[in-house]
């Protein structure tokens, strides 16, 4: 198909093609490493600071805890591409952490119980898919905020409020266990990015989805089953909030009915953070990785410091409004240079 | 040189000024003036290496030319000289001259990227010169934004309508603007006015309707009017012909010289240079950044218009009207029957004329598999299949390029490898990037798309690029049936000579073309057969041979043959 072309007719003779130039650009550069290089200066901010931050032993706990919003924002990322948003990730995660610590009490083999939150997972995010798509709803916001109430409502229904302790130590290596001095968790995330990463930008699938975020309409007369990407989009969603909770259980010891409550939000501003663009078409798995990581560092540094839980939260709202300005900023300074 | 004015000698309000031999014609709009210069020479300036005098005659009018006012008429309302322009060392305009008379309608013609986009944007106050002075009424003038150029009643009609669809026809007229009393606005007297601003201009909308339920034609005279209801003295309208049918580019027209004869001056930018015979009152043509022509349009042709343009080898292209290079096959490549029945032959260019809602795009469409069901039967290489979603039709070996490219052939932001890529090699789960990447730049070459690199957002190409991209992708997947709706839509010159190239050599390989256009011309030149369509139906098909722009009008318009 994307073979030697078939139709070569004469009167379109091929000329020798323009060589595309490879230009790495100042605007180019930053516009890759920009994340990354805010990391980089939060944490030399930051060891500054506190001589404990830099440590390896700190360092490897950033990761832990920014393990759960590192697997649930990715899912985030995919849905965010196609211009959609998914207000339900915390509470799906939520429900599967309540669901995958229920199974286990009841006896269910740990690895059984993981699959099946993880099915769950993914099928209460392909219903959000399916209800944007076959009943027409006007916005990803609409299903997935209906969802949000379904799913953290049943979380406690079904949990009674209660948390359920005591989970099984195999299962709680994801969580909590290390591989030598490498946290479970962490593996688990460099493991998904790199999944994510191969399907995003190395599959079909992957560019479909960019195509979708980019104008769907385009995409959808090229051949793309629209309707059937987005359901799958919103499916990836719902299993990377389920796998959230896995970790998340793990490391708690328990599944607890409010857990991921706002992690949806997190999710949303690690992906921003991170460069996507809400109007879709726009978003690398590195960059949301990296906005992830400036979320837990940030409050993990900002405990070192003392700062208080309360100032915590209107420092990390400055940053993700600051990020995104800054992203707006870079890139009207690279279109400026395309245009020309 | 002696010029003589004529009262009421011109449409509307108009003044005509008859220029003796050799003389620039001159129009302006009525004023008063004393009655003692009757029979006397009513001004004598100099103007533009001339001495220009003047007398007037009686006309029908009892009105009189004001001799203090009419030196007015004689400076330009907007003169720019030596206008220069560049983005990152690339020259886009050199020392462009170029003025517009107060009740002109000045057309501004040129292939993509010859300027006028860059020149317009600069009289419209969005981006500054490099070089070279503004002169507004004489007086020189800097523009700081598109604010300042609004203030001195410079309107831009934008090709995409800038207008919010869900209020009202008159809240979109008063945008920014609303007639507040005490803080409240005043819809009656809003209303009221914006109701007259229309009908000034020959339209007759219902002021309360929304937008979003009008014509493309309709939000186009809403436009105009919201540019004209605040002293505008000056429009711009950027290819306001490309997305309407012939009665309602007629209707535009007659809007246009209501506008003229109250003054206001138009500049016309078009591709369609028919048009700028029949409304303009000069032309002016720009070439790679310079102005390579600039007369009254009673003085030039097509012919020289076109050459101005393009150069002479081009033209000779665009006129050759050889039959398709391969001929018509004799195998059946597509076949509808039901209410609709139609068969393209394999190497067959079929053309499919009518007017706007005659049902051409929703033929494409449905054929497509991206319309809405219906009961024609559709059968390829002569099975019959049904085709549900696009999907199934770019699997079958169809292609279709979308009437609109920016809202349905592209993903603009995204780059040119990705769009081209983008209807290939679906039954792959992993891309094959190296081959793709060969595979793109194969018909970059072949195509002769001007990218500057594949990574390029598609969004920075000119139209015929983008188009040619478009293409590009079909060719990319291995099309085989090719459904073109209005393909050479606001591309230049120069790009549409290739893509009738493109068209040809791929009808010559086989490849069955439906090509739909609102340019009857551009079908007559193309097409082996004309299949005419309205109101959902097809209403005739004519050959090459018999084909005629009478006949095929007869039929579009509910004739019979």
């Amino acid at each position: 198909m994307s073979e030697a072309p078939k139709t070569s007719p004469e009167a379109i003779r091929p000329v020798p093609a323009v060589k595309p130039r490879h230009t790495v650009s100042a605007a180019g550069l930053l516009r890759r490493f920009g994340p990354l290089l805010g990391l980089l200066i939060l944490c030399g901010a930051l060891g500054a600071g506190s001589e404990r931050f830099l440590t390896a032993d700190n360092l490897l706990n950033v990761f832990r805890q920014s393990a759960v919003n590192a697997i649930v924002s990715l899912g985030q990322l995919v849905v965010i591409i196609t211009a959609g948003i998914d207000l339900s990730v915390g509470s799906v995660l939520g429900l599967c952490c309540v669901v995958v610590a229920l199974l286990m009490r009841a006896g269910v083999p740990p690895l059984v119980s993981v699959a099946l939150a993880l099915a769950l997972g993914a099928a209460l995010g392909a219903i959000n898919g399916i209800l944007l798509t076959k009943l027409h709803l006007p916005h990803p916001f609409i299903p997935t905020l209906g969802m949000m109430n379904v799913a953290r409502g049943l979380a406690l229904v079904i949990s009674g409020g209660f948390p359920i302790s005591e989970l099984p130590s195999s299962f709680r290596f994801w969580g909590a266990g290390s591989i030598g001095w490498i946290p479970g968790p962490v593996v688990l995330v460099v493991v998904f990015c790199g999944v994510f990463h191969v399907f995003l930008s190395r599959t079909t699938v992957g560019r479909d989805i960019y195509a979708i975020g980019g104008n769907s309409q385009a995409a959808r007369l090229s051949g793309v089953p629209v309707d059937a990407r987005l359901i799958l989009v919103y499916a990836i969603s719902g299993f990377t909030a389920a796998a959230g909770a896995i970790v998340l259980a793990g490391r708690m010891n328990s599944g607890f009915p409010l857990a991921g409550v706002g992690g949806e939000l997190d999710s949303i501003a690690a992906v921003v953070i991170g460069g996507a663009s809400f109007l879709g078409g726009v978003g690398t798995v590195s960059g949301t990785l990296v906005g992830a990581l400036i979320m837990g560092v940030l409050r993990n540094g900002l405990n070192l410091l003392n700062v208080s839980a309360a100032w915590q939260t209107v420092v990390i709202g400055i940053v993700i409004v600051a990020a995104v300005w800054v992203d707006i900023v870079r890139q009207h300074a690279a279109e400026r240079v395309a245009v020309a | 040189m002696h010029y003589t004015l004529s009262l009421g000698s011109d449409e509307g309000r108009g003044l005509g000024i008859q220029a003796p031999a050799g003389g620039l014609p001159i129009r302006r709009s009525l004023t008063t003036c004393p009655a003692k210069s009757l029979g006397r020479p009513l001004f004598a300036i100099p103007w533009h290496g001339h001495t220009v005098e003047g007398t007037k005659e009686l006309g029908r009018s009892n009105k009189w030319v004001n001799p203090d006012n009419h030196v007015d008429q004689f400076t330009p309302l907007l003169e720019v000289r030596d206008i220069s322009k560049s983005f990152s060392g690339v020259s886009v305009l050199e020392a462009v001259t170029f003025d517009v008379r107060p009740g002109e309608v000045h057309a501004l013609v040129g292939e993509n990227g010859a300027g006028k986009s860059t020149l317009m944007n600069i009289v419209s106050g969005v981006i500054r010169q490099d070089a070279g002075e503004m002169y507004w009424q004489g007086r020189p003038v800097r523009l700081a934004g598109p604010r300042d150029a609004r203030a001195l009643g410079i309107n831009v009609v934008h090709q995409e309508l800038a207008l919010v669809p869900h209020l009202s026809v008159a809240e979109n007229i008063f945008l920014g603007r609303h007639p507040v009393a005490r803080g409240i606005v005043q819809f009656r007297e809003m209303r009221q006015r914006a109701a007259q601003a229309l009908g000034e201009l020959g339209g007759a909308i219902d002021v309360r309707r929304p937008v979003a339920e009008l014509s493309l034609a309709e939000r186009q005279l809403v436009e105009i009017a919201r540019a004209v209801a605040f002293q505008g003295r000056l429009i711009i309208m950027d290819e306001p012909t490309a997305p309407l049918a012939g009665h309602e580019a007629e209707a535009l027209f007659r809007s246009i010289r209501t506008l003229r004869a109250r003054g206001v001056s138009v500049i016309y930018i078009s591709h369609r240079l028919e048009e700028i015979f029949g409304i303009a009152d000069r032309v002016t043509v720009l070439r790679d950044g310079r102005r390579v022509l600039s007369q009254p349009v009673a003085e030039v042709t097509q012919n020289q218009l076109v050459r101005a343009m393009i150069g002479e080898e081009l033209k000779q292209r665009l006129e050759m009207h050889a039959p398709a290079a391969g001929g018509a096959r004799t195998d059946e490549a597509l076949r509808i029957q039901g209410v609709i029945n139609l068969t393209v032959r394999s190497g067959e260019i079929v053309g499919l004329a009518g007017l706007a809602g005659a049902g051409r795009t929703e033929l494409l469409e449905w054929l497509f598999g991206a319309g809405r069901s219906n009961t024609n039967q559709l059968f390829l290489g002569g099975r019959a299949v049904k085709l549900r979603t696009p999907k199934d039709a770019v699997r079958n070996g169809l292609a279709l390029v979308p009437d609109d490219r920016k809202m349905k052939g592209l993903v603009l932001g995204a780059s040119v490898l990705q769009n081209i890529a983008l209807a290939g090699g679906r039954s792959l789960f992993f891309i094959r990037a190296s081959q793709e990447q060969r595979s793109a730049e194969h018909w970059i070459g072949a195509l002769r798309i001007k990218v500057a690199g594949l990574g390029q957002p598609a969004v920075y190409l000119s139209g015929g690029n983008q188009q040619k991209v478009v293409l590009a992708k079909w060719l990319f997947a291995g099309a085989r049936v090719f459904l073109l709706d209005e393909p050479t839509r606001g591309i230049d010159v120069g790009a549409k000579a290739e893509i009738y190239d493109l068209i040809r050599a791929l009808a010559g390989e086989g490849t069955a073309v439906i090509v739909a256009s609102s340019e009857i011309e551009e079908l007559l030149g193309l097409a082996d057969r004309i299949v005419v369509m309205h109101r959902g139906r097809i209403a005739g098909e004519l050959a090459r041979a018999e084909a005629t722009e009478e006949k095929i009008m007869h039929l579009a318009t509910g004739g019979a043959l």
